[in-house]
């Protein structure tokens, strides 16, 4: 036994904390014009039509809500939005997380190329990105569609096709959660577990998953309240083919365009609410303070 | 011999980090692989754990060839500059590590990290997080993490690089005493030549990829290979032309001493217990000397005193040849 009892021992405080910085002290004249104009522009921008679209909706209290429920048009729609995104977020989820440790823990030629891709989606217009998929997918004149659909699988106008575009459109965000978190974190952990026999899998369940998982959930929120939402790329796959392939945001188009505003607010504000309540979800979730 | 490393060379890029190395660190001893940062000795740490590899040659543990096995089938304990502690689970969590891998019974588990956690003066800490503890405790938890597993050698990168010098002092005592208890090979990477020769059996001396000189730190203080190993162990100074270290240069005020060469004291320095002179001789040089506070005292040495100096008989490091 190596006894000597070092000094060192002895416990520190078991909650060491960096003492916050305080804000920093402007004129009093220019923190409250600031204060101003941020609220002024969120009020405007944000908080003034989001709240419209709710007091339309509740304007004969929950009949709106509740007529719109009673319409298999709208039951179907959310139905088929919810299981687009879910299944969007669940491919997002495993490519995000297998591109950011690829971006982040591998160098490979064409790293920077690929680093650049990653964010088309979220530089080209989603009307671009169902089109794109359309020239490929597309069973009548595709350039890979009809032998798809010879093998007996229709994905445009379909439902492959409306969640192949909304995971297009959503894929930059679970990777860019993820990539600085795992910079951040560095391989030193990762390392250590490797010395100590874990093996690949066991190192990434054990320590690369605990370390990002705040960053994982945070992208998949991101990647939830974006799938559904999604429109315009959608829009495009999914064509006119009645009620089958039409999700909730195309059905808040139809709906108003066909005067039937009562159900388009009430959906909407549907929309809204998952994605407020996705947000809420995460601010209770996230630890107090985050550790280092 | 306990870690054959032959022939070793690895390259990053245009940048030759190890060439050509060959060492063999022997069983149950306590190396220090010393040398300057960027001098290549942290890879070739890297290279034995097998969390790098050499672009040439071969290493051997324990008769085992394990130039090509990975680093979690090569059963070394790996400490790492900035303790690679597992953030989100418990101390206890952390040294069980290895042995959950392995898939070991939990009474066994629980009763070996009890043990290991009173090894390193932690069984008080067990389930607090690594964020809770100071820096010199979550290195002595990340030693008996690489501890628990029962490694064949135990490799420790710039382990005191990140902590302040007291507790660096009283780490580097504790980790000798807990050598001269656990009796595991170890080798560990400093730059830091007291802690080298303080607390190890033998030294490996690297510089720019190349092994300098090796033996034990009685040897490469008193017989360093060439300037280099002589320059990196400790100060030195200049005498009638003899390369000596500062403390064995004899300083008087009257010719008494034969063969002295004369000079003018430039600065007097006291630190602590010691006062540096710097004395300018006639014949140009600018001598440094090393003495202890009473013997400056008793001299009256002050600045632009008239002195003579001269290497202490016996003292000039005798240069061997290149055994490397």
């Amino acid at each position: 036994m190596a006894s000597a009892v070092l000094e060192e021992t002895r416990p520190r405080d078991p909650h060491p904390r960096a003492t916050p910085r305080p804000p920093r002290e402007g004129h009093p004249a220019v923190t409250w014009g600031l204060r101003l104009l941020v609220v002024a522009y969120l009020f405007f921008l944000v908080v003034w039509p989001t709240s419209l679209v709710a007091k339309n909706t509740f304007a004969n209290g929950f009949d709106g809500i509740q007529g719109a429920l009673d319409d298999p048009d709208v039951v179907h729609a959310l139905t088929l939005s919810g299981q687009v995104a879910v299944a969007a977020v669940l491919i997002n989820l495993v490519f995000g997380v297998g591109m950011a440790l690829l971006l982040v823990r591998f160098d490979f030629p064409g790293k920077r190329v690929l680093n650049a891709l990653i964010d088309v989606p979220l530089s080209v217009s989603p009307v671009v990105v169902g089109l794109a998929l359309v020239l490929v997918y597309s069973g009548r004149y595709g350039w890979f569609g009809p032998w798809l659909e010879g093998q007996g699988l229709q994905v445009v106008f379909a439902k492959p096709g409306i969640i192949m575009a909304t995971a297009f459109v959503a894929l930059p965000l679970v990777i860019r959660e993820v990539v600085p978190v795992l910079e951040d974190m560095g391989d030193d952990q990762e390392q250590a577990a490797r010395s100590l026999g874990a093996n690949a899998w066991q190192t990434f369940w054990r320590i690369t998953v605990p370390g990002i998982k705040w960053a994982v959930v945070y992208g998949v929120v991101l990647c939830l309240a974006r799938s559904l939402g999604e429109f315009g790329a959608v829009k495009v796959v999914a064509g006119n083919v009645g009620g089958e392939s039409t999700t909730a945001p195309m059905l808040v188009q139809q709906k108003y365009q066909n005067f039937q505003q009562e159900t388009a607010y009430s959906v909407s504000f549907m929309l809204a609410f998952a994605a407020v309540l996705c947000l809420i979800v995460v601010a209770l979730l996230r630890p107090k303070e985050p550790k280092k | 011999m306990s870690i054959e490393v032959r022939n070793v060379t690895k390259r990053f890029g245009d940048f030759v980090a190890l060439e050509d190395v060959t060492v063999s660190l022997p069983t149950g001893q306590l190396t220090a692989l010393l040398g300057p940062s960027g001098g290549g000795k942290s890879t070739l740490l890297r290279i034995i754990a097998g969390l790098d590899t050499a672009d040439e040659g071969t290493i051997d543990i324990e008769g085992t060839e394990a130039t090509n096995l990975p680093a979690r089938k090569r059963n070394v304990g790996f400490v790492f500059q900035h303790y690679a502690v597992f953030k989100h689970m418990t101390v206890a969590k952390n040294v069980a590590f290895g042995l959950e891998i392995r898939k070991r019974p939990k009474d066994e588990i629980e009763h070996r990290v009890d043990e290991l956690l009173r090894l390193v003066h932690l069984q008080q800490f067990a389930h607090r997080l690594p964020s809770q503890l100071s820096g010199g405790q979550r290195q002595r938890m990340a030693l008996a993490r690489a501890l628990a597993v029962e490694p064949k050698v135990l490799l420790l990168d710039e382990p005191f690089g990140a902590l302040d010098a007291k507790v660096r002092r009283e780490l580097r005592e504790w980790l000798r005493r807990l050598h001269d208890e656990v009796h595991v090979t170890t080798v560990f990477v400093t730059h830091d030549q007291e802690e080298a020769l303080e607390v190890s059996d033998e030294i490996v001396v690297i510089n720019e990829g190349r092994v300098e000189q090796i033996g034990s730190p009685d040897d490469l203080y008193d017989h360093p290979a060439n300037d280099f190993v002589m320059g990196f162990l400790g100060e030195v100074t200049t005498v009638n032309g003899q390369k000596v270290r500062p403390h064995d240069v004899d300083i008087s005020t009257t010719p008494i001493l034969a063969g002295a060469a004369q000079g003018t004291i430039s600065r007097v320095l006291r630190v602590g217990f010691q006062v540096r002179v710097n004395v300018l001789t006639d014949g140009g040089e600018d001598v440094t000397v090393e003495l202890t506070k009473s013997h400056a005292n008793a001299l009256g040495l002050g600045e632009g005193t008239t002195v003579w100096v001269t290497p202490t008989p016996g003292s000039i490091p005798r240069m061997v040849e290149k055994a490397g």
